[in-house]
């Protein structure tokens, strides 16, 4: 364990909005937070959320940033010479027959 | 539905029997997500277009193979992020680091919110700033959010993607929305300044 990682492990537990401090701290509960933020904690681990206003806070904004990342909608078209090269390629490889699909459709 | 009337079922039918216009009307359909997964992976427009090129083609070479078990876009989906996968690998890009996983690099890894308290994000992000905060994330963060929150992976096909563990997808996705909070932060706490100064010389 790096100093940094040291001090932080041993930074003073976060202020509680009940004004109590649960069992586990913050440290405890943020090592934790990778695997349970999208599937949910055990009961302790939700208990410290609800008590706790910085990791309540934390965890929040890591939902939000991942609910506006499933809007973000495709936006931009490649450039036509993209379909050019495609088309390039499969006439020197021989794999298209252009005319006759065009045709077609 | 197709801009000629036919359907998207059809059209794969004709595309597998070298149909080269159904081809071209199936890229049109698929163009547009095609190339914002590449770009968003990568974050680089000229490597971008190549790789969705390459993903067309791997696409007509492979049509044949499609046997409709899953969506024909799923299918592509998951071609497209195989060649920009592979294109990584050959590129020597680190992906997903086991070592980083298990010893985070002080510099880059998210900082712990151990005590702090500041203004929360929510109402914040617009697209625009979100899309930059992205691209400018260290590329092994950026692919796992992109697959994940963005695209709508699970961890498991992830981890299958990448050939990592389940555990390690889940802790790198987590680096990445941290990284992706501090960065949002210090946008918005830019933008905040440069509001107040602006107000400040009117």
């Amino acid at each position: 364990m790096t100093k940094v990682q040291e001090a932080r492990a041993g930074a003073p537990k976060a202020v509680h909005t009940s004004g109590r401090h649960n069992e586990m701290t913050c440290a405890e509960f943020q090592r934790e937070l990778p695997l349970i933020i999208d599937a949910g904690g055990t009961e302790e681990q939700e208990e410290h959320l609800k008590s706790c206003k910085v990791c309540c806070g934390l965890v929040n904004d890591l939902r939000y940033i991942a609910d506006q990342a499933k809007l973000l909608i495709p936006l931009y078209d490649p450039s036509p010479k993209v379909w050019d090269g495609i088309e390039q390629k499969l006439k020197v490889e021989g794999l298209g027959k252009p005319a006759q699909a065009r045709r077609s459709i | 539905m197709l801009a000629s009337g036919m359907s998207e079922a059809e059209a794969i039918d004709r595309a597998k029997e070298g149909d080269s216009g159904c081809f071209e009307a199936l890229y049109g359909l698929h163009k547009r997500r095609v190339y914002s997964l590449c770009l968003r992976m990568t974050g680089n427009t000229a490597e971008a277009e190549d790789l969705t090129q390459e993903a067309f083609l791997q696409l007509y070479r492979k049509i044949s193979t499609f046997r409709g078990e899953s969506a024909f876009s799923t299918w592509l989906h998951r071609l497209a992020v195989n060649v920009v996968l592979m294109h990584l690998r050959k590129k020597g890009l680190p992906e997903v680091s086991l070592q980083e996983t298990l010893e985070p690099a002080e510099e880059d890894g998210p900082k712990k919110d151990i005590g702090a308290h500041d203004q929360v994000l929510a109402g914040s992000i617009d697209r625009v700033n979100l899309e930059r905060a992205i691209e400018s994330l260290p590329p092994g963060y950026r692919i796992i959010f992109v697959l994940h929150d963005i695209e709508g992976y699970e961890h498991n096909e992830i981890a299958e993607m990448m050939g990592c563990s389940i555990g390690n997808s889940k802790s790198q996705l987590h680096k990445a929305r941290m990284k992706l909070r501090d960065l949002l932060k210090i946008t918005r706490a830019e933008r905040n300044a440069s509001r107040s100064s602006s107000r400040q010389l009117l």
